[in-house]
């Protein structure tokens, strides 16, 4: 995938977590997500439904792990591979 | 050699170092800590805290995500002889801010995310965990629990107070609910009981330690030496690989927690868990169509339903063979508490509905620092022989319940407007002073609706009428005040704006017409 594509999804979760999560703070890509708990299990479903609705995509339960959802380089890259 | 007797929370921790001090405690991660580790630990702090000034009953808070250093600062503030004030990191500066001069605390241990995310000033004193904060002037954790204690122990007896916990309040702030140590012991005693709780068990801990169900945990494994593993991520797969690689045998859960679990269901059905000896549901009805899936997946496992309310801690449980009954049921009181229907005062008839009332030991404290909030929900036994002098304390839940003939108990409604999301009790309240301190907002209305995808119970509806000099985007402005604001939970899901809010005779807001209007 190309680094334009890259950022492109990136920038969506971003604005995604801008609307649901944090206001008019923006989130760095490599801000921890969920190890502080700014992100709760509950609204990274909602993220979860949004990102496959979005991209066409279907993240799997073993793929639903605060790893690739601790950041938003790390989700953007697991959407990335996904759509890939 | 006689059993030490456990009147206290830092009498659970000694009893539980001496006679399982090489078990383990604690897992965080992948570190693993046992009961002498946790008393050595609790020393360390403990002697740090005595060091800051922190006097016998002061009020220590504690700010950060569930880890082993939040637990340790739990028994070593207990150690110190003073109460613990788990502030659920869910919240914001503001609360957070108000609950510090609420309960007066006189030092604040917190994330340094969390400490930097305070206006400066909110607290007089800190030790952090992490890196170190923005403001010089706090004291570095790791280092505290690294330095050998004292091992002073400041005497406390079982009615002297053991922590506050706070809940959504009807004043539009949180309010605090006040627990004596003697609440903290017997609610281990009492729920280890029925869940047949050993020294083998590993419990998973994913609730925050704020709230009195998921504080419960910690004291329960404390009390027989069992394992306890702190999970923070509830994401399903997360959820499941802490159950697996722990080989957990009990988990405490609110409704979401299984929504979530059971997004794992095709792994759950091709490798099931073996370990896992039983699960407890608390802070709302788990919708029955999760109880079904439950129930299916996990064959080899009892399933607890419980109720309790944070002002008398825990209050019935549905044993595991009477599941039948159904999601409504709330079966019948925990060992050592009863519970009354009262109806106009007397006790009710055999199906007729009354006021949940609750006896007995975990029967909080009151609300701190709140004589009228604590006279409406706590008082005397209406069922007591007046020569008892109305001296026994019992909470009145404002909960509506039916008993049946063989004693079950069926939860039929609030006779109040508390929303319930999520396993939180939110106070509508706290909602529409948050919605008008937006600035936008001219009167609001919040209610509970039941959530159409079954995942919380009741989600958030506001009502609202806008100030004339609103903004366009006001609506925005909203949300986004919300979200800066208030707890993920507190935020509403739909936002109604309207001309003008129904109003009654005395000016209040007319709530009943609203509910029609909108949520019917």
């Amino acid at each position: 995938m190309a680094i334009e594509e890259l950022q492109d999804v990136a920038e969506t979760i971003r604005g995604w977590l801008r609307e649901h999560v944090t206001g008019d703070r923006a989130v760095t890509d490599d801000e921890e997500l969920i190890s502080t708990g700014l992100l709760t299990s509950l609204q990274t479903v909602e993220l979860v439904l949004f990102l496959d609705q979005r991209f066409g995509i279907d993240i799997t339960d073993d793929e639903f792990v605060e790893e690739n959802f601790n950041t938003v380089d790390a989700i953007a890259r697991l959407v990335a591979s996904k759509r890939g | 050699m006689i059993a030490r007797p456990t009147f206290t929370l830092d009498d659970l921790l000694l009893r539980a170092a001496e006679e399982h001090g090489e078990r383990t405690a604690i897992v965080d991660g992948k570190a693993s800590h046992t009961y002498e580790d946790l008393l050595a630990a609790s020393d360390s702090l403990a002697t740090a805290l005595v060091d800051a000034g922190v006097a016998r009953g002061d009020r220590v808070g504690i700010y950060m995500q569930k880890s082993w250093e939040s637990i340790v600062a739990m028994l070593a503030i207990s150690q110190a002889g003073a109460a613990f004030v788990n502030v659920n990191p869910a919240l914001k500066a503001a609360q957070v801010a108000y609950i510090a001069g609420d309960c007066d605390i006189r030092l604040l241990i917190a994330d340094t995310d969390k400490l930097d995310a305070l206006e400066p000033g909110s607290v007089p004193q800190a030790f952090h965990h992490g890196r170190a904060p923005k403001q010089p002037g706090s004291t570095d954790l790791a280092a505290i629990i690294a330095a050998p204690g004292r091992g002073e122990r400041r005497p406390l007896i079982e009615t002297d107070l053991g922590t506050v916990l706070y809940t959504s309040g009807s004043t539009g702030m949180p309010k605090g609910v006040a627990f004596s140590q003697r609440n903290l012991v017997v609610g281990a005693e009492i729920v280890s009981t029925y869940l047949e709780n050993t020294a083998d068990d590993r419990i998973l801990s994913v609730l925050p330690f704020s709230f009195d169900y998921g504080l419960n945990q910690l004291t329960c494994a404390i009390r027989v030496g069992a394992s306890l593993v702190v999970q923070r991520s509830q994401l399903p797969g997360d959820l499941l690989r802490g159950l697996r690689q722990n080989e957990i045998t009990g988990l405490a859960g609110v409704p979401p927690v299984w929504s979530l679990l059971l997004r794992n269901a095709k792994s759950l059905e091709a490798e099931p868990l073996t370990a896992l000896r039983y699960i407890t549901n608390s802070g709302g009805r788990i919708p029955q169509v999760n109880l079904d899936a439950l129930r299916r997946l996990l064959p080899g496992t009892r399933i607890f339903l419980m109720y309790g309310l944070t002002e008398a801690f825990r209050s019935t449980f549905l044993p595991p063979e009477e599941i039948d009954r159904g999601s409504d049921c709330i079966g019948k009181a925990i060992p050592n508490t009863e519970i009354l229907v009262i109806k106009d005062g007397r006790a009710a008839e055999v199906g007729e509905v009354g006021e949940l009332v609750h006896r007995g030991p975990t029967v909080a404290l009151g609300y701190w620092g709140n004589q009228e909030a604590t006279d409406r929900v706590y008082g005397p036994n209406p069922l007591a022989p007046p020569e008892l002098l109305e001296v026994e304390r019992v909470v009145r839940s404002g909960d509506l319940v039916r008993r049946d003939a063989d004693g079950y108990l069926y939860f039929m409604g609030r006779n109040d407007e508390m929303i319930k999301s999520g396993g939180f009790r939110i106070s509508p309240e706290e909602v529409e002073n948050l919605l008008i301190a937006s600035g936008v907002v001219h009167e609001a209305a919040a209610l509970g609706v039941d959530d159409p995808d079954g995942v919380v119970g009741q989600v958030v509806l506001a009502v609202i009428s806008l100030r004339d000099d609103a903004p366009e985007d006001a609506l925005q402005v909203i949300r986004d005040h919300m979200v800066a604001n208030a707890p993920p939970y507190m935020a509403p899901r739909d936002i109604v704006v309207v001309d003008e809010l129904p109003k009654g005779a005395s000016g209040k807001l007319d709530r009943p017409a609203i509910r029609r209007a909108h949520a019917a």
